[in-house]
């Protein structure tokens, strides 16, 4: 029991950061209907920069982690601002910008950073509490709370302002929004940014958790990827509760099945998708493709 | 013709003498080439043609070489016997990995097919028999009696000779039944469905050729390398492949071929700098996907097009030929006898919408059947049912007296079902002579074997398809647009295409969807004369219009659809006169006078 209390901790809190990709992929969608394939690269960059500043320019990890979202918040909207010709016309060729545009950002990565990782400690006093039995590292509730945090600042934003709930109008019918004067690509360039901005905190807090290399995105993409799917895709819910799940499925196969836990987390995600594509809070995606 | 010959035969040459100028590296690199052009031509053929994005193709190279490599070093296997084993092996796991392409698409097939790549790669580090991080070495060379196929100069003809027949087989694929199809699908699986392609096997058939190719290159690599890695087959170079495909233009095989050499070449140019050519390919691919998204292979045709418009010839000069009725009338029409369609009791229900509420509806043969009602009353959620993309909630739908209530669109359309599409749903990416031909071909998907066994069958039977699709253009005044694209057609010819289209299907029962949508008079009155031939010529008609007078002149039975109820059903006059049609037309208060206009148009 104690084993299998601590399996579902040590999941948690990677599961947040799954969940923060999630939301960053399911927030581009929901409104333009796009996934965006870079989405795995911009975490790692945003990794990237907030170790950096955090190591080597000294900040303290909080005001790195802002600059991370700012600069990652940039690249979204280039990204975008690139890609604005396509859409609502051809989604395949858009996803396959997206991967170009991913081949680029990880390319700058190696050329900037280098083909080697780095390991970042962490932030905070690293004695873990003890808890019934359980050890739960202080870290661990630090990303627990940023994550729940973040989480309610989007959800606030999407429907407490005005800008947000242009976007939400955006994702129900881009035309009618068009029509009533919301500027869709300023919605769309807007979700992007802050999907960067949501990939750079998980990049930046799952720093001190795992290793940080120029594969760190493309693993961490995909699991949340998986995590979006299986919550639903283009739901708020769904990619935290997807994201916990993946967290805790990916703890458990890692203690059953030691290296081959990926196989096993892309083959349960492969048969999720058959059984049932649209997840398990998927009534509203929208699907313009 | 001639001038395809000559640069062929030139290829063919210079092909043959490329070794001679080449030094014992660069050999090298052609060879590792001609593997890479193999494998973009299947994913071309998967992602370009098919319009099945495939992430895993490195995955099937992988499975190919692994196997191929495990059988020799493992079971000692002669290399030939274990290559062939190999093949069957990708195979299967393209089978395995094209699953999902039959529940999802586009987004979710892409990442489901990378994650099953990255499942792979993660499987052989891991395994004991594939010999984890460091490989399998010591694959034993390839023999071939008489022929030293460890020289890499010699083993340069093997690839050749393969490389060859892979290509000549994509391009015998792409050009004949099979790969229109394929095309058709993935311009518009809805339409492709509704003409009899089936769609589910397609897109199987796509993941096959993808693996095949795959498989082929996988066991080329083993032999010419004999040594494989993970990294050999990771996501990087999936990533460069699919650059590779999109650069040379995705939807043209010889593109692909000219992606895989250019890029491999530009690699190995900027081999001291991986990361500079690595970010150079990755601005490139962005790039082709803005601005030019048929990439290389698609540069010609822009060019040419900018090149007339500079010359201030834009558009053609082609005209619409009348339309020839139908000469020999079928059996006698005008039919009693069973009815041709029977729907009873349908009801269809979104969610809390009930769109159709216990439809019951008979056509008999031979009659041409109007459907009308205010818009949002459910005709054509009716359509859809009756066509098959809809399983209705509740109900029987009976077709030439079989029940087939929620069979897919394509075995409806091979029982004899065609339709058009209120929208228009002509295949864009196809010329006009082409969306014919997709109709046109009855043979099925399964019959794919041919491809391989009777390729001269093959091609007898598509150069009949192409002169029967000639006599259909030339029926429906069509000849002059054969090889246009859809989209660049006037509206009007655009309806008449769709609707020769879905003739040329040879249905029983003909279901058109606003056929008269968007066109003018004269184009209306054409309308009702080709569908009256239609009629004449045996095919029983249902039509949904809101030109009143069209449908009126046109059709000898009218069924009213108000809210998803039927509510009037029998000749038009006495259609026209009931109290229930004029409330729901034009409200409850207004006077019985103000029918629905009776004929403006001129017989």
């Amino acid at each position: 029991m104690q084993i299998f209390l601590q399996t579902i901790i040590g999941g948690v809190s990677l599961g947040a950061v799954y969940a923060l990709v999630a939301l960053g992929f399911s927030l581009v969608y929901r409104t333009m209907g796009l996934v965006n394939f870079a989405h795995g690269n911009v975490v790692t960059v945003g990794a990237y920069l907030a170790s950096t500043f955090y190591l080597s320019s000294k900040l303290p990890f909080a005001l790195a982690m802002l600059v991370a979202i700012a600069v990652t918040g940039l690249i979204g909207l280039i990204i975008e601002r690139v890609l604005r010709p396509l859409e609502n016309r051809d989604f395949d060729l858009m996803l396959i910008g997206t991967i170009g545009f991913g081949i680029v950002l990880d390319a700058l990565v190696i050329m900037i950073w280098g083909a080697t990782g780095r390991a970042v400690p962490s932030p905070v006093p690293a004695a873990p509490i003890d808890l019934f039995g359980v050890r739960i590292r202080t870290y661990d509730l630090v990303v627990l709370a940023i994550a729940a945090a973040a989480t309610i600042l989007l959800v606030l934003f999407l429907s407490r302002t005005k800008r947000g709930a242009a976007m939400q109008a955006v994702a129900m019918d881009h035309e009618a929004a068009t029509a009533v004067g919301i500027h869709v690509g300023r919605s769309n360039a807007i979700a992007f940014m802050i999907g960067a901005g949501l990939a750079a905190l998980a990049g930046g807090l799952v720093g001190p958790l795992l290793y940080v290399s120029p594969a760190l995105g493309g693993t961490l993409g995909i699991k949340g990827f998986a995590a979006a799917i299986l919550g639903g895709f283009g739901s708020i819910p769904g990619a935290i509760v997807g994201g916990l799940a993946i967290g805790i499925l990916d703890s458990f196969t890692a203690g059953h099945f030691q290296g081959y836990s990926e196989l096993v987390t892309f083959l349960v995600f492969t048969v999720i998708i058959m059984v049932r594509p649209t997840g398990i809070f998927g009534e509203r995606t929208v699907n313009r493709a | 013709m001639r001038t395809k010959l000559v640069v062929g035969a030139a290829l063919a040459l210079a092909a043959w003498l490329l070794p001679y100028g080449l030094d014992s590296y660069a050999i090298h690199v052609v060879n590792v080439i001609l593997i890479f052009a193999v494998l973009a031509v299947g994913l071309g053929l998967c992602m370009g043609v098919a319009g099945q994005v495939n992430l895993a193709q490195v995955a099937f190279f992988g499975v190919g070489a692994y196997a191929t490599a495990i059988l020799t070093t493992h079971s000692g296997l002669g290399f030939w016997v274990s290559g062939v084993l190999a093949l069957a092996a990708t195979v299967l796991v393209g089978l395995v990995v094209g699953t999902p392409a039959l529940r999802v698409q586009s987004h979710y097939l892409g990442i489901v097919t990378l994650g099953l790549a990255l499942a792979f790669t993660n499987w052989v580090t891991n395994a004991q028999i594939s010999g984890g991080a460091e490989g399998i070495s010591a694959i034993p060379v390839p023999t071939l009696p008489g022929v030293d196929l460890s020289n890499e100069y010699l083993y340069y003809y093997l690839e050749l000779i393969v490389f060859v027949l892979a290509l000549a087989f994509g391009l015998f694929v792409v050009r004949t039944g099979l790969g229109r199809r394929l095309r058709a699908m993935r311009d518009d699986s809805l339409a492709a469905g509704a003409l009899g392609a089936e769609v589910p096997l397609l897109r199987m058939t796509a993941f096959l050729l993808a693996s095949v190719y795959g498989g082929v290159a996988g066991v080329l690599y083993a032999g010419l390398i004999r040594y494989v890695a993970p990294e050999s087959f990771g996501i990087a170079n999936m990533f460069l492949l699919l650059g590779m495909v999109i650069i040379g233009g995705r939807q043209s095989l010889i593109g692909c071929v000219v992606g895989a050499v250019s890029l491999y070449l530009v690699r190995e140019w900027l081999s001291d700098h991986p990361t500079i050519a690595q970010l150079a390919y990755g601005a490139v691919v962005v790039l082709v996907v803005v601005f030019a998204p048929t990439g290389l292979a698609g540069l010609p045709a822009r060019f040419r097009d900018l090149l007339r418009r500079r010359r201030g010839r834009s558009g053609t000069a082609a005209r619409l030929a009348p339309f020839r009725p139908y000469t020999e009338p079928a059996e006698p029409s005008t039919g009693t006898g069973a009815p041709i369609l029977a729907i009873s009791r349908v009801t269809m229900r979104f969610r809390g919408l009930k769109a159709l509420d216990d439809v019951s509806l008979t056509v008999g043969r031979g009659e041409i059947r109007g459907v009308v009602g205010p818009n949002g009353s459910g005709k054509t959620t009716l359509f859809n049912v009756i066509s098959g993309l809809y399983r209705p909630t509740g109900g029987r739908v009976e077709f030439l007296g079989t029940d087939l209530t929620g069979s897919s669109p394509y075995r409806l359309a091979r029982a004899g079902m065609s339709r058009t599409f209120q929208n228009l749903r002509l295949f864009g990416d196809l010329t006009v002579e082409e969306n014919i031909l997709v109709a046109l071909d009855r043979s099925r998907t399964l019959g794919a074997w041919r491809y391989l066994l009777g390729p001269i069958a093959v091609l007898r039977q598509d150069r009949d398809l192409h002169r029967r699709a000639r006599d259909v253009l030339d029926q429906y005044g069509l000849t002059e647009f054969a090889g246009l694209a859809p989209k660049s057609l006037p509206y009007g010819i655009q309806r008449r295409v769709e609707i020769a289209r879905a003739v040329a299907a040879a249905p029983s029962l003909l279901l058109l969807d606003e056929p008269a949508a968007g066109l003018n008079g004269e184009e209306v009155r054409q309308l009702s004369e080709i569908v009256r031939s239609i009629r004449d010529s045996g095919i029983t008609v249902i039509i949904i219009e809101h030109n009143m007078g069209l449908v009126m002149s046109l059709c000898e039975r009218i069924t009213v659809l108000a809210s998803g109820r039927i509510i009037a059903e029998g000749e038009p006059a006495e259609v026209a006169s009931t109290p229930a049609v004029i409330e729901a037309y034009l409200g409850d208060s207004m006077d019985s006078d103000d029918l629905p206009s009776i004929p403006e148009v001129t017989k």
